[in-house]
């Protein structure tokens, strides 16, 4: 059987020009897609291992969310805000991470800081649902995480966040692009990198591969016309039909013929995923703080935490999320559902409103409300991906919060916090080394209590960074998902440098800060 | 090629093409085998498709020398046949007659120099020839167009209009679709179906009174009031929107009493007056039972935005509408082409200018209009830069970099360089990297911080109108200092704020040369530039100097000759070849050719000359240009509505979109195609390296998904299920465009049918590889709903010109026909 020249490619009408017609396979400039796939370095895509991102746009206040409650300076900085010492709790005793309320309902009204358990910090109380993954050593808290030359303009810092290349506010294309560009996969496999929200975020932008952004999954199947059962059939065929037509050779059919057949497969697997509200049966395996068993993706008021106890208990004490969050949880939920069920290697989606310049509140109020949010969706796609796992599990998945600066030590006037520079990270998962970073005075970059402490390391007035967040998605990339280390310097820039010391950590060469480098998280 | 086990047959099989006297690969790309395998002992021969490719032959002969006459014994259509088994050694031969390179070039011309071909265009360029096509299009300023033109007479006379319709409630809405003015007078209200026949139902309709007892005004109208300005009697109503309504609390409002009697028919009937920027009236009940919307005929609308455009009310929203209807409708197709292109290689971004201006007013409204104003302006001064023959590419850079929008965007409004201050560095890099040599190309970092100092001082500033091309004038706020911004009124232009400047002498490029791999006559030369210490308003020239400088340079006419090649030919042109090099490819050899038609002008760089480069290269003449390029989701979306757009002589036309259905009716909307589609926000793009040109950028299953449905929902007619999904105002009326140019005896002819569509869609691919789509499109004619073929289904059966429902049977069958057509790979392509 012979075969000659399949598939010309593109550099072919270039060589026949040099060299005359009829060259063999083995000059050919430029690979089929399919080989490109095959030659890739690393574990990419190839390893089972997935990742979730979430970004908490407008600036997480990291100091309320992770406390470090044994800085006399918190309590001092922020007397409006800032969240109190429960008088019956130890907070210099190691031990678990935990609180405690009489009674045996949901511990909704606990409002001091949550003892972290390692002798110095606490946690906001709305985020209690972390600590049973917290305490099972599957989060790793992470404070006091930034990058040199701090930007304090939302836009420049979410690019440097996403685009991994802090200084080049204007630069093209995101770090998880660069990811799944390596991985190889990028233009053979349906799903690689997704997101769910109103646009294609830029840490999955890039020129050379579209990522794909849902702003609604229910919407991934065609129209027929007529527009009913039948008639969507008729064209699902038709469409299938002729992706098997052949074809004269021209660029971009190779391409167009994949990703036609991408669509097929991947239309096949969504029409089987419900993403309705009605399909939103995933429930907790445990009853939730003490009450009955939660829904995992709050979506409507029904599958919200306890609300279908009694209809006089006061609604801020039934749910386990304000309903403002329901469009980020039919997010979550769908980013998770692709993920569980499909070859997708990394999907996210966003969290807004964390830019609380203004009556931020302390146990209640705008942040805390956030704070409920980030608890109970960690809480929940631990739970997703154990009790509901499909294609993917909580063992082979990384979970991680990104944002792109903290807050201002101190309060300002309007009993809010204004932009600074090093906030907090969290990053959850089976494989994860959990525990809390950065926040303690025997760290390897200790924090240092007090007026000139770490609070107020850097100009004077904001938390000073320990950590380039690079290194935390560096070992990700790296450690969890199986890059190689050259691949590791085309993802993020400059990762392999021993003077950026991104990796191992050491003294940063562009501001001269000390850095731990990564902190062995996975 | 022995076949083991085939008895007593031996084949020698060849493949050739008939080609034109050139023998280039571009011209005449390789024919293959793709394969050779057997059925029970029957060879069977496939091939791969031959690029437009109209006929495929098979001759046989008995000896290799021949003589070869035509197989008689072959069985199979298109790619590949079975001959029977002679017993005999055989020879066989194929040959595939590709169309005539002319003719793909009339394709190739509406892929690349227009959005696509419509019906008329195909057919009028395949009449007029490729050459004359091109040289119409270079020159724009010399096609007559009434595109932004309103009808004569719209503006100063009276125009009546009348709606009937059934009683859906006794509300009566009067609003505006956004802000504007128009005068309106008699409305009249009656039963039955004629106009002004009948007790008029509404009170004061003729507006002779005060509204307080007959009309109700909502707050975005409260500036209506009587007016001089009537139709009859003594006034009329002046009815002025500060923003757009649609229903109760933002609608003039009239409660009819007593009551209309529920599903009756009643006629409404009113005299109006717009003025000259307004946007859209409405006057409808509640329930829309009666709806009237003069003044929506495309023309009138398109001609309206366009007012508003120029008078600075447009939102964003709008400028996106007027630019894709432009897109779809326009004559002067290459100027709309290089208009995209100009727009997305000197990137600038409504919102960031959105948000300068914020800072100056309170509420969005005003930073809005004044965005899009930003972005209006700097295309317009690109179009009107093109309408002259001897444009030149320094001419489209310094107005880029005189626009506010850029000023803005890449952060040079704030720069300062005087004293010990730091000149902000964005514009200097982005300048070099993406707007003139390209990334790395013959500049370094210390050149991007010494020619940022040259750019401190531009700013911007609102002007008087008669000082807006003055930058040295005084700003409005100069003149009146302490008066809030709110009460100034005048134009955002750029200035020069020579106190900012850096008036240090310059050294950009110190001692540098042109690299060998340039070749002649550019290699080896000088290319250092010199600024003199510059005082005062003399410190502007240092930025203008540069610009000169830069355009002459051959890095830049070797990155934009790339990016117009990308753009026009095929995304396969690199930066950085060895021009000097024996070994240069037919793209290295085009674009070496492009720099030496811009070196070779005078002044050096003009447009038209570079792109008639381009287009009467062999590259682009050929095969190699043919078909290779995916299409944008603008390019898309645009050339799916063009494809099936024939206008009659009443200004309608068989396929049209209100253009607000593709981009969204908001900035950032999300549920727009062009969002769907892969984020694509014309004016608001937020990286300055403009969205890709090539189609792994934008081709993935998901935003296939989007295109598809869109293609999809602009095929179902109005009013059907699955219509308001990609935005219900694409229509398309396929009927009406087959009626138009077929004979009424093969309306039935599902052969026929499917002819002219494919030939339609696909122009460019061949007829005989288009076997099987052709095959796919007559079955899908020929089965029902279910895709089930019966007798009754059969599209000979159904009667276009019968019933209302043999009609609406017809209609639906064409539609989903020619739906899945869209739906295929190949149209994906350009």
């Amino acid at each position: 059987m012979q075969h000659l020249n399949l598939i010309t490619r593109r550099g072919f009408f270039d060589r026949s020009m040099k060299i005359g017609l009829g060259v063999a396979l083995s000059t050919l400039v430029d690979i089929p897609l399919v080989v490109k796939q095959a030659l890739a370095e690393g574990n990419i895509g190839r390893n089972g291992k997935k990742l979730l991102f979430i970004f908490l746009r407008g600036a997480n206040d990291g100091l309320n969310s992770m406390i470090p409650v044994l800085d006399p300076s918190y309590a001092t900085s922020r007397p409006s805000i800032a969240l109190g010492r429960d008088p019956g709790v130890d907070y210099t005793a190691a031990g678990a991470c935990d609180f405690f309320l009489s009674g045996t309902g949901p511990t909704y009204g606990y409002d001091q800081a949550i003892k972290l358990g390692n002798g110095f910090a606490g946690i906001h109380p709305s985020l209690k649902f972390l600590a049973p993954m917290y305490n099972a050593g599957d989060l790793a808290l992470i404070h006091r995480v930034a990058y040199p030359k701090q930007s304090r303009s939302h836009f420049d810092s979410q690019n440097y966040w996403e685009n991994g290349n802090p200084g080049n506010n204007l630069s093209k294309d995101g770090i998880l692009y660069r990811a799944m560009v390596e991985s190889g996969l990028a233009h053979t496999s349906p799903l690689t990198g997704i997101s769910i929200q109103s646009s294609l975020p830029l840490i999955l932008r890039g020129s050379k591969a579209a990522m794909t952004n849902l702003t609604d999954p229910s919407r991934y199947d065609l129209l027929g016309v007529p527009n009913n059962e039948l008639g969507n059939n008729k064209a699902d065929l038709a469409i299938k039909k002729a992706n098997g037509f052949p074809f004269a050779d021209k660029r971009s059919r190779e391409l167009l013929k994949l990703q036609y057949q991408n669509l097929n497969n991947t239309l096949k697997i969504f029409s089987d995923l419900d993403f309705s509200d009605a399909g939103n049966t995933f429930v907790d395996d445990i009853n939730t703080d003490n009450d009955y068993p939660y829904h995992l993706f709050p979506t409507s008021n029904a599958k919200n935490g306890g609300y279908v106890r009694s209809a006089t208990t006061n609604a801020a004490e039934k749910y386990v999320v304000n309903p403002n969050a329901y469009g980020f949880f039919t997010n979550l939920k769908a980013a998770s559902l692709i993920l569980n069920n499909t070859d997708a290697i990394v999907a996210g989606t966003e969290m807004g409103g964390f830019d609380t310049h203004g009556d931020q509140g302390g146990a209640v109020g705008s942040h805390a409300n956030l704070q409920k949010r980030i608890g109970w969706a960690l809480y929940a796609l631990q739970k997703y991906f154990t009790k509901y796992s499909n294609k993917a599990n909580w063992d082979n998945l990384v979970v991680v919060t990104l944002s792109e600066f903290g807050r201002t030590t101190i309060e300002n006037s309007d009993q809010g916090t204004d932009h600074a520079e090093a906030g907090v990270m969290f990053v959850g998962g089976g494989a994860v080394h959990g525990g809390a970073y950065n926040c303690g005075p025997a760290d390897p970059v200790p924090w240092e209590v007090g007026p000139t402490g770490s609070m107020f390391g850097a100009s004077k007035r904001y938390l000073k960074r320990a950590t380039d967040f690079r290194s935390i998605l560096g070992e990700i990339l790296r450690e969890h998902l199986g890059a190689t280390d050259s691949q590791m310097a085309r993802i993020i820039p400059g990762y392999a440098d021993p003077d950026e010391n991104l990796r191992t950590g050491g003294i940063s060469s562009i501001d001269k800060v000390a850095i731990t480098g990564e902190l062995n998280i996975i | 090629m022995l076949k083991p086990g085939l008895s007593a047959i031996r084949m020698v099989f060849s493949l050739f093409v008939f080609f034109s006297l050139s023998s280039s690969a571009a011209e005449t790309p390789p024919f293959n085998l793709s394969s050779l395998g057997s059925t029970n002992g029957i060879p069977l021969f496939r091939w791969q498709p031959y690029p437009a490719t109209v006929s495929y032959e098979v001759f046989t002969s008995l000896s290799p020398e021949g003589p070869f006459v035509p197989a008689t014994n072959v069985v199979g259509i298109g790619y590949d046949f079975s001959p029977s088994d002679s017993g005999e050694m055989t020879f066989y031969r194929v040959k595939a007659t590709s169309m005539p390179l002319a003719q793909l070039l009339d394709t190739t011309l509406l892929n690349r120099l227009a959005y696509g071909p419509t019906p008329d265009e195909l057919a009028r360029v395949r009449s007029i020839g490729p050459d004359a096509y091109i040289e119409e299009q270079l020159a724009p300023e010399l096609i007559q167009e009434s595109l932004d033109i309103l009808p004569e007479g719209t503006e100063t006379n009276w125009v009546y209009a009348t709606a009937t319709g059934t009683a859906s409630s006794s509300t009566l809405y009067v609003y505006l679709g956004g802000a504007g003015a128009f005068f309106i007078d008699d409305i009249k209200l009656v039963e039955g179906s004629v106009p002004e026949v009948g007790t008029n139902l509404l009170v004061n309709g003729d507006f002779e009174t005060d509204l307080t007892n007959s009309w109700q005004v909502p707050p975005n109208l409260i500036l209506s009031s009587l007016s001089p300005t009537a139709h009859s009697g003594t006034n009329g109503l002046s009815l002025v929107a500060t923003e757009g309504g649609s229903t109760a609390n933002n609608a003039l409002l009239q409660v009819i009493s007593p009551a209309l009697r529920s599903s009756r028919a009643y006629t409404l009937s009113y005299w109006y007056l717009p003025t000259s920027n307004s946007s859209a009236l409405t006057i409808r009940l509640s329930g829309s039972g009666i709806v009237s919307t003069p003044d929506s005929a495309p023309n009138v609308a398109l001609a309206r935005l366009y007012q508003r455009l120029l008078s600075g009310t447009a939102t964003l929203p709008e400028l996106r509408s007027w630019y894709v209807q432009h897109a779809i409708r326009s004559k002067k197709q290459l100027l709309e082409v290089l208009t995209q292109f100009l727009e997305n290689h000197f990137v600038t971004q409504y919102t960031k200018s959105h948000d300068y201006f914020d800072g100056f007013y309170s509420g969005n409204a005003i930073p809005n209009t004044l965005a899009t104003q930003a972005e209006f302006k700097e295309i317009t001064r690109w179009r009107e830069a093109l309408a002259n023959p001897a444009c030149t590419f320094y001419d489209l850079l310094k107005i880029s970099v005189e626009s506010p929008a850029m000023i803005i965007y890449l952060d040079t409004v704030n720069s300062r360089g005087s004293g010990s201050r730091i000149a902000n560095e964005n514009f200097a890099r982005e300048l070099l990297e993406l707007f003139t040599f390209g990334v790395d190309n013959g500049y370094d970092q210390n050149d991007i911080t010494t020619l940022s100092k040259c750019w401190t001082g531009w700013s911007v500033g609102l002007m008087d109108p008669t000082n807006s091309h003055n930058p040295f004038a005084p700003t409005l706020r100069d003149q009146n200092p302490g008066v809030a911004y709110s009460n100034l009124i005048g134009d955002w232009s750029f200035i020069y704020k020579q106190q900012n400047h850096n008036t240090s002498s310059k050294v950009i490029f110190p001692g540098a040369k042109v690299p060998a791999r340039f070749g002649e006559p550019w290699a080896g030369r000088a290319y250092e530039l010199n600024l003199p210490s510059r005082n005062g308003t003399n410190g502007i020239e240092d930025g203008y100097q540069v610009v000169s400088h830069f355009a002459d340079q051959p890095f830049t006419s070797e990155y934009i000759s790339v990016k117009l090649c990308r753009l026009f030919v095929h995304d396969d042109f690199d930066h950085g070849y060895d021009f000097t090099s024996s070994d240069l490819s037919d793209e290295g050899k085009l674009v070496r050719e492009c720099m030496l038609t811009w070196e070779n002008s005078t002044p050096k760089g003009q447009m038209r000359p570079l792109l008639r480069t381009i287009f009467n290269s062999q590259l682009f003449r050929s095969h190699a240009g043919s078909m290779q390029k995916v299409k944008t989701p603008l390019e898309f979306t645009v050339s799916a509505i063009r494809a099936l757009r024939s206008e009659n002589a009443d200004g309608t036309a068989t396929a049209d979109s209100d253009g607000f259905a593709i981009v969204g009716n908001s900035p950032s909307s999300s549920s727009a195609s062009l969002n769907r589609m892969g984020s694509m926000l014309l004016f608001d793009r937020s990286d300055p390296d403009g969205y890709p040109e090539s189609g792994p950028g934008w081709i993935s299953a998901g935003t296939l998904s989007e295109r598809l449905r869109f293609v999809q929902s602009f095929l179902i007619a109005p009013g059907q299920t699955g219509k308001s999904e990609g935005g219900a105002n694409n229509v398309s009326d396929p009927v009406a465009l087959l009626k138009k140019k077929l004979a009424p005896g093969t309306w039935a002819d599902a052969g026929a049918v499917t002819d002219y569509f494919v030939d339609l869609l696909y122009p460019a691919e061949g007829k005989a590889n288009l076997e099987l789509y052709r095959a796919s499109a007559i079955d899908f004619l020929n089965s029902d709903n279910g895709g089930v073929q019966t007798s009754a289904s059969l599209f000979q059966n159904l009667v276009p010109n019968g019933t209302a429902q043999q009609i609406a049977e017809y209609d639906l069958r064409v539609r989903g026909m020619i739906s899945m057509l869209m739906t295929f790979q190949r149209f994906q392509e350009q």
